[in-house]
């Protein structure tokens, strides 16, 4: 498996982390303290996020020390191109939806909170991380199985 | 999705050629071992320079390393 691959194995269940633990903290907040969390979720998102994504050049740059063989080579930059461009169709499919639910849910006379922006955004940023780690991980698989030497 | 069209004869290259392993072949091409395989497999149609490279390792015409088998449209 090559550092790519395990780069997009990586984002694939980080963005899942990202849905399940701070969806697990605001449930669990929100039942013991009846209290909205909105912006806890907002906050607990943000901070493992960014702080993940802070650690990572640190992570990748010592395990990428000593290697002298190819680790990303033509066939892996057109299936990142194919994955970023895949991520960024679903992102904008993302934000109409947004955009639309929005209008349906609180209706053409009603409002909602500034909250829901940066939560907006940071679904955004989520979305688009686990449809790029997932959609490397089928061009990968789609490759075909490690043959013989 | 269409199939490759594009076939190849490396596998057979590689074993006429001291019995060159994918990794080998890999290092002198420049490219990942899971590339090789991909193109063996003809899942993966590699750019013109790396198919150039390719057969000036074994040698031989890239007519000799890569075939065409696509019919009339």
């Amino acid at each position: 498996m090559n550092q790519t691959k395990v780069e997009s194995w990586l984002y694939f269940f980080l963005g899942l982390a990202c849905f399940l633990i701070p969806g697990g903290v605001a449930v669990f907040i929100a039942y013991d303290r009846g209290i909205s969390f909105a912006p806890v979720f907002m906050f607990t998102g943000i901070v493992i996020w960014g702080g993940l994504f802070w650690l990572f050049p640190f992570t990748f740059g010592k395990l990428g020390k000593g290697k002298k063989k190819v680790s990303f080579d033509e066939r892996d930059q057109l299936i990142h191109k194919k994955a970023v461009m895949a991520a960024y169709v679903v992102l904008w499919l993302y934000f109409v939806a947004a955009c639309v639910i929005a209008w349906c849910i609180v209706g053409p006379h009603g409002s909602i909170s500034v909250n829901v922006m940066p939560l907006t955004l940071l679904g955004g940023l989520v979305i688009f991380t686990l449809v790029q780690g997932l959609a490397s991980l089928i061009q990968y698989g789609r490759g075909g199985k490690d043959g013989e030497k | 999705m269409a199939k490759n069209e594009i076939t190849n004869q490396i596998r057979r290259l590689r074993f006429e050629n001291s019995e060159m392993t994918q990794q080998q072949l890999a290092d002198k091409v420049g490219v990942t071992r899971q590339t090789i395989i991909a193109i063996e497999a003809s899942k993966y149609s590699p750019s013109l320079s790396l198919g150039f490279r390719i057969a000036k390792i074994f040698g031989v015409h890239i007519e000799d390393v890569f075939q065409y088998e696509g019919g009339n449209s």
